[in-house]
């Protein structure tokens, strides 16, 4: 069932209760410990909207509100989304599910921003036995190591991000194609599985790892790495710093008149934030965001309209790589329900082991510990060009795509 | 084995680094030497100079620079008030209660933060024109190399003033003994209201010229304390030439560490240093000294 847009976006934030109690009682606006609907589909999120994460707090939001329109539109049942602010904290997070599943009888659990929120909420939905989908979280050993059987990531992993770095690479001519890696990996989980995915599969095509130095998560100072890097003549840099570290380390880059040819983000280059803090030294600079502008199929164009038509796009303005994120997550679950036709959590588990997913991210299955069918996903790669992130890998001829821009000029020449 | 070239320019950037962190614990020092108050909105304070230069410069143009001294003087006056209505009447009631105030101010700082500005983090430009310096072994980058230079004349300033002036002399003697201080004429109260003052004000010209360096956004302040605490702590507390050498040691220890044990152990190093000399001098490294 559809509902009327301000209604609804006000009702993002409620609960919608009473469980059972008369409809009229969905007006108490604000409240947030009242009972959940048993007719309709609840589901709980968190995002970041404060803390360290909360420039992709908004981001997530609108690709959840967007997508649970659709999902109203598509359904027979009422789908009510209620969301809470994690504070960028995991601590916080488990309280805020505690909360809302405490007061509604929750159907499925959307997750946060990055790997340390996003497993803080699946550990939670593991325990409940609810379906949990997260994006953002390229971490692959929880999945294989904590015995996942409710958490689906419907995102590149790891592999999918090393996978497209070599993608990215081989649009360079074999004979200006630049050798030397030097990959910063921060003291994480995922910070060392991603290096190591990286260090294997470039290792593999033939390329130099020529560095690989750790550094502390949320560290202020690249001053070390950068003189290192420099030293070690380090072509193409790879990292997966959180934001806004990597804002961080490319303003250090331009103090220390130093720039690799490539350099690549993983989730440090995501939020929008990124252009308006560095502006053009912000250019060249390459992310593994899960969706990027330029990608079509799937409902991508039903994303741009319905996004302009919900908040409205200036001339130029691209959509936010990370609403697109979390509107693929919203397109896994729709097929999951309507494959399910039920809210029962072992046919919704079911469905999302079965089932064959086409979202704005490409077409892809789960395997039953819920990472991505391998070798599915597109894992495309995104590049900030002229303001916005823009499809770079795999090449494309879409308006807002960009052909790979390589190599980055010196901070002088731009 | 790292090249020599390699070692110099991690050293230079460890002392620049720890300019930074001298200048960022300057104010909290002053604070904690001379009235005996752990300034924990000392961060926060630090984040709203950050942003004044941030704000002057996106919406002027002005360089942060000269931000600075606006944010020293909007800082001097947050101080004056702050001791004026609320711990002038905790300030001898213990160390628990200026904490609880001031845990408080820094929440509020924070969220306030966070609603007027929004969560991004953001930065200036030191937005004067100028290059770094190459010196073939290490390049001297421009911005550090000016933040460290004003981080310097900041510290010899603070010092000088406590030293060579009636109102400094008198800060002195409130934090050597109020009660004498007192006894001799010293207007206490008055004197405390310049500390904080000062103390703030400082705070305001560090996070000005941090935001030339750092994203600032309004969950900073945290970690700006805890580093500027520790400085202050390894210094010895009061003591303006311990809060440099307290800072470069730092800055040093860190950089040196990151390099040659990885970035992974970079706080370990430092930390390890910091408690290492409490050990052996509790006092810190120029406790008592002004």
């Amino acid at each position: 069932m559809s509902r009327k847009t301000g209604d609804w976006r006000r009702r993002q934030y409620l609960k919608t209760t009473g469980a059972v109690s008369a409809a009229g009682i969905t007006a108490l606006a604000g409240c947030s410990d009242d009972g959940g609907s048993s007719e309709g589909i609840t589901i709980a999120g968190t995002i970041p909207t404060s803390g360290s994460f909360s420039s992709l707090g908004q981001d997530l939001e609108r690709g959840y509100e967007l997508g649970v329109q659709r999902m109203n539109e598509e359904l027979d049942q009422d789908v009510e989304l209620v969301l809470q602010d994690d504070e960028s904290d995991a601590q916080q997070l488990r309280e805020n599910l505690q909360q809302i599943t405490s007061n509604n009888d929750v159907d499925m659990i959307w997750g946060s921003f990055s790997s340390l929120l996003v497993t803080a909420g699946s550990a939670y939905a593991e325990q409940r036995d609810i379906p949990f989908l997260g994006i953002a979280f390229a971490y692959e050993e929880p999945h294989r190591n904590d015995d996942y059987e409710w958490t689906y990531s419907p995102f590149p992993k790891s592999r999918d991000m090393a996978r497209s770095t070599v993608g990215l690479l081989e649009l360079i001519p074999e004979d200006e194609r630049p050798s030397r890696v030097g990959i910063w990996e921060p003291n994480s989980g995922w910070g060392n599985e991603q290096a190591r995915y990286w260090e294997d599969r470039l290792t593999e095509e033939g390329y130099d790892i020529v560095l690989r130095e750790q550094f502390e998560l949320g560290s202020q100072d690249f001053s070390t790495l950068i003189s290192q890097s420099q030293s070690a003549e380090v072509e193409v840099l790879l990292s997966n710093p959180t934001p806004p570290g990597g804002i961080t380390a490319v303003n250090q880059m331009q103090d220390q008149n130093w720039v690799p040819d490539i350099l690549k983000f993983v989730r440090g280059a995501d939020p929008s934030a990124w252009w308006s803090a560095l502006g053009e030294a912000g250019a060249y600079v390459t992310m593994c965001p899960g969706w990027v502008p330029g990608l079509t199929g799937n409902g991508n164009e039903n994303l741009w309209q319905t996004y302009e038509e919900e908040y409205g796009l200036d001339e130029g303005q691209l959509i936010p790589v990370n609403v697109g994120g979390a509107y693929n997550l919203t397109q896994v679950a729709l097929q999951t329900f309507q494959a399910a036709d039920s809210m029962d959590a072992g046919d919704l588990q079911s469905s999302l082991r079965e089932e064959e997913f086409n979202t704005v991210i490409g077409d892809f299955g789960f395997e039953d510990n819920g990472l991505p069918a391998e070798g599915e996903l597109t894992a495309p790669t995104g590049q900030w060009w002229e303001g916005g992130q823009r499809l770079a890998y795999p090449e494309s001829d879409h308006e807002y795509s960009v052909d790979f821009q390589y190599p980055s000029p010196p901070w002088d020449e731009r | 084995m790292a090249s020599s070239e390699l070692v110099a320019q991690t050293l230079v950037n460890g002392l620049l680094l720890g300019g930074i962190y001298a200048v960022a614990a300057l104010g909290l020092s002053l604070v904690f030497g001379i009235m005996d108050i752990v300034n924990l909105a000392h961060g926060h304070m630090l984040m709203v100079g950050g942003y004044v230069a941030i704000i002057l410069f996106a919406a002027t143009g002005i360089t942060p620079l000269v931000g600075m001294l606006l944010a020293m003087v909007l800082l001097f006056v947050l101080g004056v008030v702050l001791q004026k209505v609320l711990l002038q009447h905790v300030v001898d009631e213990g160390l628990e209660q200026p904490i609880i105030v001031l845990f408080g101010l820094a929440l509020v700082l924070q969220n306030v933060g966070r609603v007027l500005l929004g969560g991004d983090a953001r930065s200036s430009d030191i937005g004067v024109p100028g290059s770094g310096l190459d010196l073939g072994m290490v390049y001297l980058s421009f911005p550090r190399t000016v933040t460290f230079v004003i981080a310097v004349l900041l510290i010899v300033g603070t010092w000088a003033y406590l030293q060579y002036t009636k109102t400094g002399q008198a800060i002195r003697a409130t934090a050597q003994n109020r009660t004498a201080a007192r006894y001799m004429g010293i207007d206490t109260e008055r004197i405390y209201v310049i500390t904080l003052g000062i103390g703030t004000a400082l705070a305001g010209a560090a996070g000005s010229l941090l935001s030339m360096l750092y994203p600032i956004d309004p969950f900073v302040g945290w970690s700006y304390l805890l580093k500027a605490f520790a400085v202050v702590v390894l210094g010895g507390v009061g003591s303006i030439l311990g809060t440099l050498v307290g800072g470069l040691v730092i800055g040093v220890s860190e950089n040196l560490g990151a390099l040659y044990l990885g970035g992974g152990y970079r706080n370990i190093v430092s930390f390890s240093i910091f408690l290492a000399v409490l050990l052996i001098k509790p006092e810190g490294l120029f406790g008592g000294s002004q």
